[in-house]
């Protein structure tokens, strides 16, 4: 009898659901359901606020009459940066939720985990966020796939130009990598752009694995080496951690923040001390920036966070930069035009030509072609005096 | 009065109907979760067997199906081994692991024994990681160039299957027999022997019954079993890394097979539909938003121990039904 009540409960668990079969799934004259995953939860929680912001600003669009008379509906799941999980997220999404593409999904190992199967099944996965240079690279074989964020290995050529450019002589260079493409790009481009200096500059480089608990060790390794130039390439927790022990440890190097980490909102939980006089690179306008203060785009910006994120935080630099990929995604569908496919959406995605983004620094242009797939490629440097980031240098190029 | 062999195989029958009726009312999205409980089912019947039927109390059989998971991973990736041949290895190679598991835990009883298996459980993802260039490290390795079908669809005998109910097929076609099996194993003179050795040792003992090859040889079966949830697992996800494999999995597979009834393989689907579904029960209620992680935790909490608590108390009725009429 036991078994006859389970094989009951097989039958309930079972809902019938009838398949549909409309042309282009998720797309009707007025709607377009867009899915995507990231961490709502654990350790890298505060991105987020990227899919938060982005969630804000097709609800903004939605209240001006929608893209091409379609409302976005954006349905996100949270996957604890766990690449498993995505996987499961975006299966249910793509076969339950019948989404009609995904968008940003946060994280490079997540990305990488649903490259095969988003493919396959011929699902347009666009504006990742993720500047792993695979994604921009490697459209023969993943055609349905584009990131958004600069190329991490360009990134740091440039803060390894900028020590050639400032301090080729004494600067002893330690990194702090997450061991995935992610931080390994980021080191393969530092390499590069130390070039034939690299052997005698980068005195030590230690990967930490981005399920690890803390980062401790490492940073104690680093500072044993004798160096005085420390690159954080390291995501959420661990950049703050890396900071808090280098101070803990009363070591005093020149920081290096990578993009990803150099948030104001994670800048400002870093002891000031240390922290004072660090490098990183920008590409959009951070709302805690005095010099955009007055700016139409965070202002809009914050205009939106009001309405739509119920507690949001008016200068989180995530929900910002949620927006410009929101943006440009919102430009692409429009582009896609009315009778909206994923072959059109993937054309339009690969021939962005956006000059004025709100949320990006004057003068980006967001730019792809379909042999060319990395959507920005201009940055400009930035570095952190009393409590926020001063942009310095001008835009430079990032183009891998 | 327990089940009559006669009720027992009407229910198999019944069982395995279902199982073929499902996939033509269910949406294709179901079908992969209905392949996953599967994979489920298949763990749980095999960690019946050793901890129900033999009394060692596992609480690494997560990491049993990561050894399974990997098996099949690595073969595909690094060796070029289509999915289907490695399931029968991912089996020999976790009944291996099991085996030597088993040997050192025969001097380990009841709660040591769970916990030195749930020692195996934590440490696993750090030992994959370890071997990066062998396991991908917390990338993981992603298996899908190498799957039957390559993640769109199967023809077989001239049936075209979506790649769904295609993984819905292949599970349950491996998860019936292995539960035929486990059927068999449990009621012959091997499960009568360890069923023996679970109640009194030395009584076992005094009987003739060699308790350590017994004790060992559960450990073994019970591990192929999860070697192949594993493999399965693996071939199902797309992907296998660590976190594929969490501490969580290895407690929910105990959940399992508590809840479909300790000592007895018949509710292991039960548990195992339990584990799948546990989520999707708490996005039905009202007040859960899935964007926001924190109520979503608390509550799949309160939904396990509120079935933990109800669950026992219906079969109890069932039961108490089933012996009236």
């Amino acid at each position: 009898m036991k078994k006859l009540a389970a094989l009951i409960v097989l039958l309930a668990c079972a809902p019938v659901a009838l398949a549909s079969s409309s042309a282009t799934p998720g797309v009707s004259a007025k709607e377009v359901v867009v899915g995507s995953s990231g961490p709502l939860s654990g350790e890298a929680a505060a991105a987020a606020g990227v899919l938060r912001g982005a969630e804000a600003y097709f609800k903004y669009v939605n209240g001006r009459g929608g893209v091409n008379g379609r409302k976005i509906t954006f349905k996100y799941l949270d996957d604890a940066y766990d690449p498993s999980k995505t996987v499961e997220n975006v299966r249910q999404l793509i076969q339950q939720d019948q989404v009609f593409a995904l968008f940003g999904v946060v994280g490079t190992n997540s990305n990488l985990a649903i490259r095969d199967f988003t493919n396959a099944a011929k699902v347009p996965v666009v504006f990742s966020q993720s500047g792993a240079t695979t994604f921009g690279k490697d459209y023969v074989k993943y055609p349905y796939t584009i990131g958004y964020l600069p190329p991490y290995a360009e990134e740091a050529e440039i803060y390894a130009k900028h020590i050639l450019a400032t301090n080729p002589k004494k600067a002893k260079i330690a990194v702090l990598y997450q061991s995935d493409d992610y931080g390994k790009d980021l080191l393969a481009g530092l390499r590069r752009g130390l070039g034939s200096k690299n052997a005698e500059l980068l005195v030590k480089a230690v990967g930490y694995d981005p399920t690890t608990s803390d980062v401790q060790s490492q940073v104690a390794d680093l500072k044993a080496s004798g160096a005085n130039t420390f690159m954080v390439f390291a995501f959420g927790k661990f950049a703050i951690q890396a900071v808090v022990y280098a101070n803990k440890l009363g070591w005093k190097p020149s920081l290096y923040i990578n993009d990803v980490a150099s948030a104001t909102a994670i800048m400002q939980l870093m002891p000031q001390s240390t922290v004072q006089g660090a490098i990183s690179i920008a590409f959009g306008k951070d709302p805690a920036t005095p010099k955009w203060a007055n700016d139409p785009g965070t202002k809009l910006a914050g205009q939106i966070i009001k309405k739509y994120v119920p507690g949001g935080n008016p200068k989180d630099g995530f929900l910002i930069a949620g927006m410009a990929s929101a943006y440009s995604f919102a430009d692409a569908l429009k582009k896609a035009g009315k009778n909206l496919t994923r072959e059109g959406l993937m054309k339009a995605v690969t021939n962005m030509n956006e000059p004025a983004n709100p949320f990006l620094l004057p003068g980006i242009k967001v730019h792809t072609t379909p042999k060319f797939r990395f959507p920005v490629t201009q940055v400009s440097l930035q570095r952190w005096q009393k409590g926020h980031w001063v942009l310095f240098g001008g835009l430079q190029s990032a183009r891998p | 009065m327990r089940p009559t062999l006669a009720a027992k195989w009407v229910a198999v029958v019944a069982g395995t109907a279902i199982v073929i009726a499902l996939p033509f009312v269910v949406s294709q999205f179901r079908a992969v979760q209905l392949a996953t409980v599967a994979v489920y089912f298949i763990a749980i019947v095999g960690l019946d067997i050793l901890t129900g039927y033999s009394g060692q109390i596992s609480l690494g059989h997560g990491a049993l199906m990561a050894v399974g998971g990997y098996t099949t991973g690595i073969l595909m990736t690094h060796h070029g081994w289509p999915d289907l041949a490695t399931i029968p290895v991912a089996a020999l190679v976790g009944g291996a692991v099991g085996v030597a598991v088993g040997i050192p835990a025969l001097r380990l009883h009841g709660l040591y024994l769970a916990l030195a298996t749930f020692g195996v459980a934590v440490a696993l993802p750090t030992i994959l990681k370890k071997f990066d260039h062998f396991t991908g490290g917390s990338t993981g390795l992603s298996l899908f160039s190498h799957l039957t079908g390559h993640g769109v669809g199967v023809t077989i005998l001239g049936h075209r299957l979506t790649n769904n109910d295609w993984l819905y097929a292949l599970t349950w076609s491996i998860a019936i027999p292995l539960f035929l099996l486990a059927w068999w194993l449990v009621s012959s003179a091997f499960g009568r022997s360890i069923r023996a050795v679970r109640d009194n040792e030395l009584a076992a003992a005094a009987s003739g019954v060699n308790r350590a090859t017994y004790k060992v040889a559960a450990f073994g079966v019970s591990a192929a079993y999860a070697g192949v949830a594993g493999a399965l697992y693996a071939v199902v996800s797309t992907f296998v890394n660590p976190d594929t494999f969490p501490i969580t999995l290895s407690l929910y597979l105990l959940v399992g097979a508590v809840v479909g009834g300790y000592g007895s393989i018949w509710g292991a689907a039960l548990g195992a539909l339990l584990i799948q579904f546990l989520d999707d029960i708490v996005d039905v209620l009202p007040g859960i938003d899935p964007k926001q992680a924190g109520p979503r935790t608390f509550f799949f909490g309160a939904v396990l121990v509120v079935v933990m608590i109800v669950l026992p108390l219906l079969t109890r009725l069932t039961n108490r039904v089933y012996t009236r009429s």
